[in-house]
C-alpha cells in the first residue's frame, strides 16, 4: 500500500469515528433560552394534538393563578437565606434556611381557607421559588422556575395564593436548582386540617438528611412526643430525601391513614410490617399510645425515630420488621369519582439509561421513551381527558416519580389490579423491573412537571411535562433568564 | 506517532491502577462515614474518591482509548489498528458492565475481571508500540518519529 493511501484511509477513518460523536456532542448542546413548550415532541396519547399557539382560546400559565380578589384567611411570609446552620446532632451545616431556620416553619391551615405565602429571598444567589408538593393548586401558584414563574432573585418577593382544598400532608420545597436548594434544607411541611379536627394528637416527622445525616424535623437521634396511653395520634411522615425511607412500629400496632394527603378507605391494623415512604411521599401513621409504655415509629434507620407515649416512658427500639405493606391490596375499595376504563389518552412514561451526550456532557443519563433531555415527550391533555399513563421503569435504579397539580389512581402494578382501597398518589416508587399504570383526570389546566424526585435525577435530565391544549407559558429556562428548575 | 500510541496505551494502563485505587479509597471512606454516624441511602451522593472513579472511568479513559484508536490508523505499529480496536472494545464492555451492575450487582464482580483485562490489553498494546518497527514500514519512516 502506498504511504499516501494509507494517510487517506488513516484519515477517513478517523472522521468516520470522531464525527458521529461531534455530530451527538454538538446536538446535546442547550440553547440559553428555552420554553417548556419546545422541550421535545407533541405526545397526544392518541387524542387530538393542539399544540399551544394554535388553539383559539389562549391562555397564559400566569392567568391561572388563585384568588386574589378577597383578604387571606392565613398569611405568613418566609424569608429564604443561604446560610450556616445547627442541627441538632449533626453540627454546623451550609445550607439554606426559611425564617432562619431549616426544615422551614410548619404552615398549618384549615380546609378551606385561603393561604397566602409571601417569598422573600434575602440571600440565596441562584434565585428561589417555593414549590408545594402534593397540593393540587392553579398553576400560577405551583413555583416552578421557567416554567410558572421567574425565581425569585436575591431581593425579590413572590405572593403564592391558594385554597387549601384538600386536607393532609404536603409539604414545601424550592424548584430552582432544586437538586441542590433541597438538599441544602430550602423545605418545609404543609398540613391541610379538615374542617372539623379529630380528637387525636397531630405531630409531623419530617425526614430530611444534612451532610449526610439523616434528621427528624431537624433533629438527629431519638425523640419524644408526648401523649397519654390510650390516645390516638397521628405521625405525619413526610420524606424529603432522595430515595426511599421505611417506616415500622414497635411496642403498638398501626394504620396508615392517607398517603399522599389522601385518606385511606378502611385501613387494616398493621403489625411487624414496614412502610414504604416514597421520596417527596407522605404516611400518616395512627397508633394508639400503648397502656404499658410508648410506641417507636422507627424512621429508615440511622438512629432517627419517635418514641410516643407518656412523659419519662420509652420503647423497644426494634429493628425493621422486614415485610413491607402493599399499598394495592390495603384497605377497601371505594368509589372512584371518574371511569378509569373511559380514557380519552394514554401515554407510556419509560424510563431507561444510555450513554450519550447531554449539554455536552458525555455520561449515561436517563431516558424518557427513548429520548435523551431535553428531547422529552410533551404529554398532551385537553381539560375533561380521562388519562392513562403506564410508568415502566429499566433503567437499572427506582425512580420516585412526581406528577405536579395531579393525583394519580394507581390501577395496576406489573399486571396485577389493585385490590385495596383506591390508591391516589403524587410520588410514586416505581423499582427497576416494575411497570405501573396510573391513571387521572386532567381536571387542572396548566403546564406542570411530570419527573423523577431524586431531584440529582431530574438534574441529569428525568423530567418531562404534562401540557394542556390552550396553555402557554411566558417563562423561560436557561442560562439567559436564571430559570434553572432542576 | 508510535511514541504517541505508547504513551496513549500506557496512559490507560496508569488509569486502570488509578481506578482500582480511587474505588478502594471511596469505599473504606464509605465504611468510616457510617463509623461516623451517616445513612447511607439515595442521598448519599459518594465522595471524592467515588467522583474520581466516575471522571476516569467515563471521561478520562473513554477518550484515550478513542484517541488511540484514531493515532493506531497513523502510527504503522505491527497490530496497533487490532490492539486499539480491542482496547476500545475493553473499554465499552467495561462500562456496560458498570451501567449493568447497578440493576445487577453480582455482574460488578466482572467488571473488576475485566479491568484486569484492560490493563493487560493496554500494557500489550504498549509494548507492541515499543517493539522496534519491521524493517519495511521503519525503512519509509525518518529515524526521529520513532522518538516523538
Amino acid at each position: 500500500m502506498s504511504g499516501r493511501r494509507r494517510t487517506v484511509i488513516a484519515v477517513a477513518a478517523a472522521v468516520i469515528l470522531v464525527a458521529p460523536l461531534a455530530f451527538l456532542w454538538q446536538r446535546s448542546l442547550l440553547p440559553s433560552s428555552m420554553s417548556a413548550m419546545d422541550m421535545g415532541y407533541v405526545d397526544a396519547g392518541g387524542g387530538a394534538a393542539m399544540p399551544a399557539g394554535h388553539h383559539h382560546q389562549e391562555r397564559s400559565v400566569s392567568d391561572l393563578a388563585g384568588p386574589r380578589n378577597r383578604p387571606p384567611d392565613f398569611r405568613i411570609e418566609l424569608v429564604a437565606r443561604k446560610e450556616r446552620f445547627d442541627v441538632p446532632g449533626v453540627g454546623q451545616v451550609d445550607g439554606f434556611t426559611l425564617n432562619h431556620r431549616s426544615p422551614g416553619p410548619e404552615i398549618r391551615v384549615r380546609e378551606g381557607q385561603l393561604v397566602q405565602v409571601t417569598l422573600v429571598n434575602e440571600s440565596v444567589p441562584d434565585g428561589a421559588t417555593l414549590h408545594w408538593h402534593g397540593v393540587d393548586l392553579p398553576n400560577a401558584e405551583d413555583g416552578v422556575a421557567g416554567v410558572t414563574q421567574d425565581a425569585v432573585r436575591v431581593g425579590q418577593r413572590f405572593e403564592y395564593r391558594f385554597v387549601a382544598e384538600h386536607p393532609g400532608t404536603y409539604w414545601y420545597h424550592s424548584h430552582q436548582v432544586s437538586h441542590e436548594q433541597v438538599k441544602g434544607g430550602l423545605l418545609g411541611p404543609l398540613v391541610i386540617l379538615p374542617r372539623t379536627a379529630g380528637a387525636e394528637t397531630d405531630t409531623v416527622a419530617l425526614l430530611h438528611s444534612y451532610d449526610k445525616h439523616r434528621t427528624v424535623s431537624g433533629r438527629n437521634g431519638e425523640q419524644h412526643v408526648t401523649a397519654p396511653a390510650g390516645r390516638t395520634v397521628r405521625v405525619r411522615v413526610i420524606n424529603t430525601d432522595a430515595g426511599p425511607v421505611r417506616a415500622w412500629v414497635s411496642g403498638a400496632s398501626y394504620r396508615i391513614q392517607s398517603v399522599d394527603g389522601r385518606d385511606v378507605h378502611e385501613p387494616g391494623e398493621l403489625r411487624d410490617t414496614a412502610t414504604l415512604v416514597t421520596a417527596g411521599g407522605r404516611v400518616d401513621l395512627l397508633l394508639t399510645v400503648p397502656s404499658n409504655g410508648a410506641a417507636r415509629v422507627g424512621l429508615g434507620g440511622g438512629g432517627v425515630s419517635l418514641v410516643v407515649g407518656p412523659e419519662g416512658t420509652t420503647a423497644p427500639a426494634d429493628a425493621d420488621p422486614g415485610p413491607t405493606v402493599d399499598l394495592l391490596g390495603y384497605g377497601t375499595p371505594a368509589p372512584l369519582g371518574f371511569d378509569p376504563a373511559r380514557a380519552s389518552r394514554s401515554f407510556r412514561y419509560d424510563i431507561g439509561r444510555r450513554p450519550g451526550f447531554v449539554a455536552g456532557q458525555p455520561g449515561l443519563f436517563w431516558t424518557i421513551n427513548g429520548h435523551l433531555f431535553p428531547d422529552m415527550p410533551m404529554f398532551t391533555v385537553t381539560e375533561g381527558d380521562v388519562v392513562r399513563m403506564t410508568i415502566k421503569n429499566h433503567s437499572g435504579q427506582v425512580h420516585p416519580m412526581h406528577l405536579h397539580g395531579h393525583h394519580v389512581l394507581v390501577l395496576s402494578r406489573n399486571g396485577t389490579a389493585a385490590t385495596g382501597s383506591p390508591w391516589w398518589t403524587d410520588s410514586l416508587n416505581v423499582a427497576d423491573g416494575e411497570s405501573y399504570e396510573v391513571a387521572f383526570v386532567a381536571d387542572n389546566p396548566g403546564i406542570w412537571m411530570d419527573h423523577c424526585h431524586n431531584l440529582p435525577h431530574a438534574a441529569q435530565g428525568l423530567v418531562a411535562h404534562l401540557m394542556y391544549t390552550g396553555v402557554s407559558t411566558p417563562y423561560r429556562v436557561g442560562e439567559d433568564h436564571d430559570n434553572e428548575p432542576e | 506517532m508510535r511514541a504517541t500510541y505508547r504513551v496513549l496505551a500506557g496512559l490507560i494502563a496508569l488509569g486502570v491502577v488509578a481506578q482500582a485505587a480511587f474505588i478502594a479509597a471511596a469505599w473504606f471512606g464509605v465504611i468510616k462515614d457510617i463509623d461516623d454516624g451517616a445513612v447511607l441511602d439515595k442521598n448519599y451522593e459518594g465522595n471524592l474518591g467515588h467522583a474520581l472513579h466516575f471522571i476516569v472511568g467515563e471521561g478520562v479513559i473513554p477518550l484515550l482509548a478513542l484517541l488511540l484508536l484514531i493515532v493506531s490508523f497513523f502510527a504503522k505499529v505491527p497490530g496497533g489498528v487490532k490492539w486499539a480496536l480491542i482496547v476500545f472494545g475493553v473499554v465499552v464492555l467495561q462500562i456496560a458492565l458498570a451501567f449493568l451492575s447497578f440493576g445487577v450487582p453480582g455482574v460488578g464482580a466482572l467488571h473488576g475481571i475485566n479491568a484486569i483485562a484492560l490493563l493487560s490489553v493496554a500494557l500489550v498494546a504498549a509494548r507492541r508500540a515499543a517493539a522496534p518497527a519491521p524493517a519495511s514500514a521503519a525503512a519509509g519512516e525518518p529515524a526521529a518519529e520513532a522518538t516523538l
